[in-house]
């Protein structure tokens, strides 16, 4: 799969400059939103690590998304105490990581003395707390409820990825900052470039969640999911296990919302700290399926693909533009009942409607895909996708 | 002094007055039984052992020490092991995780692996499925192997044969009767003849309160002294 997104920006290159151009920007994400895809994906998966694999489900979880998207805009503006405009954006995300970790230990303190819906709605509770807060904080910018963006008189540049302080190491990230590059037969543009940086630190951030969810501490938390009462008659206590647990995805969160702010150069509540951007991470999660760690990175990836495609934009892309360019006059003019022209009712049914099909579509997998698309592969081929799929494909050839 | 006491213990669910001043000894190495009908209070009296269930009265000490007011994992740390009645395997685990996950803190776990397998040839066999895809008789295997790897002191054990197929019930009884040999046991089963095969000695409990107690052997020939408890 990482080979398979590592081609990605090529093959949709190519693709869209074949014939079947159009319809390859219709049906496929595009190279931009596959950023977003990936930080939001992080997020997804910080979400999966703790409330897929603890069974406690944090409907706060915006909250440490949010820290570390406003704590790079500000770090980058010089908003932040000690910490100079020019500071590596690396180390940026792991000072907002730690911040996380700080208000997930905080937070989780109180919040892991209860289970269950309660747990659900003391987290909520803590993040629009956060939310209402830098809604209405004026040392963010003059409008707060509006966020803030890095100023380029402060910060002109875009956020470095790679190794702090080595200049050969490192690629600017930005949708109109980013680093170009041209090598050999090879030519990157900015939002490819983002894209490779922003996914290598999403798959680094992926490779620790799964080294730790294949750890003896991981064993644990599987075993609290399952049965609380065993786990602790065992010799464990649950709540430290939680409580790291919450701490350590409270830590990818934070990196998840560094990334799209450094990438995206501004930072809003409503997009950050608001408790849809949790209902979003869970949309993902059980799309994607819930306690699979890389589920709800492909989760995030078809709920954005079916956004676009459904999505109302007039260029290039998406459903409804390619049906007007592409359906005759006669057709769109045709009258389908009571004076419905087939154009009408294409603006009618697609015009700013993606989220109702999305929801159509969550439904749908609540019921019909409960274990979500992974965790429906993997029940499928009986374990991992990586261990199985080589025997499955071996037995299929055999036969 | 003995491995556990518990001294008018009084454990309630909600308003449900359970156990009303249960009184128990247990010396080390022995196997104690732990007979009574359904609803006596059995269950609960391992529950209370284990803090799962605290006692609103009474003592447990446990060499010495009171239990009561510790944490489950503090008593289990204490080593103080349990096989529950539903055996309850960590199910989406596979069965050396289960294994694995057993092991004490600090503890070699590849011994602990070697002293399962040894124990249990079959467990080695199939360590890699999911112990929810086990057989009940493979998961009570499982269920005694972890207990064995605890390296606790006191095993409470609670209904081990029920819902097996006989031959199963033998295969249980003799890996209990194994583990007898390394750890004091605590048994609650239903199952007479194999509880009192197993057992050093034996309390009954009614309406949350022992009412006999005795050597094993006295009532294995006077089966009218338990009957008269036991029998609905």
């Amino acid at each position: 799969m990482v080979a398979a997104l590592a081609l990605y920006p090529f093959v949709y290159a190519l693709l869209v400059a074949s014939p079947l151009g159009t319809e390859a920007e219709t049906l496929l994400p595009r190279v931009d939103t596959m950023v977003g895809v990936f930080y939001f994906g992080l997020f997804a998966m910080s979400f999966d690590f703790v409330s897929g694999y603890t069974g406690y489900l944090s409907f706060g979880h915006a909250i440490f998304y949010g820290t570390g998207a406003y704590f790079v805009v500000l770090a980058a503006n010089g908003q932040v105490p000690l910490l100079a405009p020019g500071t590596p954006f690396m180390l940026m995300l792991l000072l907002a990581g730690l911040l996380a970790v700080a208000i997930a230990l905080a937070i989780g303190a109180l919040s892991f003395r209860l289970s269950g819906v309660y747990f659900a709605m003391i987290t909520l509770g803590f993040a629009q707390v956060a939310y209402v807060f830098v809604r209405g904080w004026d040392y963010v910018s003059e409008n707060p409820k509006d966020g803030a963006a890095v100023s380029t008189d402060v910060h002109p540049d875009g956020f470095d990825v790679g190794i702090p302080w080595i200049d050969a190491l490192n690629l600017e990230i930005g949708r109109l900052t980013g680093d170009t590059v041209e090598f050999l037969f090879v030519s990157l543009s900015g939002t490819e470039v983002s894209y490779y940086m922003v996914g290598l630190v999403v798959l680094v951030c992926y490779l620790a969640m799964q080294r730790l969810i294949h750890s003896p501490f991981g064993t644990v938390l599987l075993a609290i999911r399952e049965n609380e009462e065993r786990a602790e008659a065992v010799g464990y206590e649950p709540f430290q296990f939680k409580l790291a647990a919450f701490a350590i995805s409270g830590f990818f969160a934070a990196v998840a919302g560094g990334l799209s702010g450094g990438y995206g150069r501004s930072v809003a509540p409503d997009s950050s700290m608001y408790f849809l951007v949790t209902g979003d991470a869970l949309l993902a999660s059980i799309i994607g399926g819930f306690g699979t760690l890389a589920g709800p990175l492909y989760g995030r990836l078809f709920d954005e693909t079916v956004r676009e495609f459904l999505s109302k934009r007039g260029s290039g892309g998406g459903l409804l533009p390619y049906l007007r360019d592409h359906l005759p006059a006669s057709v769109i003019e045709a009258d389908l009942v009571g004076g419905l022209t087939v154009g009408g009712a294409i603006e009618t049914f697609l015009n700013g409607h993606a989220s109702l099909y999305v929801g159509v579509i969550f439904v749908l997998f609540v019921l019909y895909v409960p274990n979500g698309l992974l965790g429906t592969v993997r029940d499928r081929l009986g374990g991992t996708v990586a261990k199985q799929l080589p025997d499955y494909l071996d037995r299929y050839r055999r036969d | 002094m003995s491995l556990l006491e518990l001294d008018g213990v009084e454990t309630y669910y909600g308003e449900s007055h359970i156990l009303e001043g249960v009184d128990l000894e247990i010396e080390e190495g022995e196997v104690v039984a732990l007979m009574g009908r359904n609803g006596v209070g059995k269950t609960t009296t391992l529950r209370s052992i284990l803090q799962l269930t605290p006692p609103r009265e009474g003592s447990i000490r446990y060499r010495g020490e009171e239990l009561v007011g510790k944490e489950t994992h503090e008593v289990a740390d204490a080593g103080v092991g349990w096989i529950p009645e539903d055996r309850r395997m960590f199910s989406q685990l596979t069965v050396e995780e289960n294994v694995r996950i057993a092991v004490p803190k600090g503890s070699d776990v590849e011994a602990g692996l070697e002293l399962a397998w040894d124990a249990f040839p079959d467990l080695e066999e199939i360590r890699d499925r999911d112990a929810g895809d086990l057989s009940g008789g493979q998961q009570q295997m499982l269920a005694i192997a972890r207990g064995l790897v605890g390296e606790n002191d006191l095993l409470l054990v609670d209904e081990p044969s029920e819902g097996l197929a006989p031959l199963i019930v033998e295969a249980v009884h003799d890996a209990l009767e194994a583990v007898a040999g390394e750890t004091t046991i605590l048994l609650v089963e239903q199952n007479l003849p194999m509880a009192l095969d197993l057992a050093d000695r034996f309390y009954v409990l009614d309406h949350g309160v022992v009412v006999d107690s005795g050597d094993a052997d006295e009532v294995s020939t006077d089966s009218e002294r338990l009957r008269r408890h036991l029998s609905a």
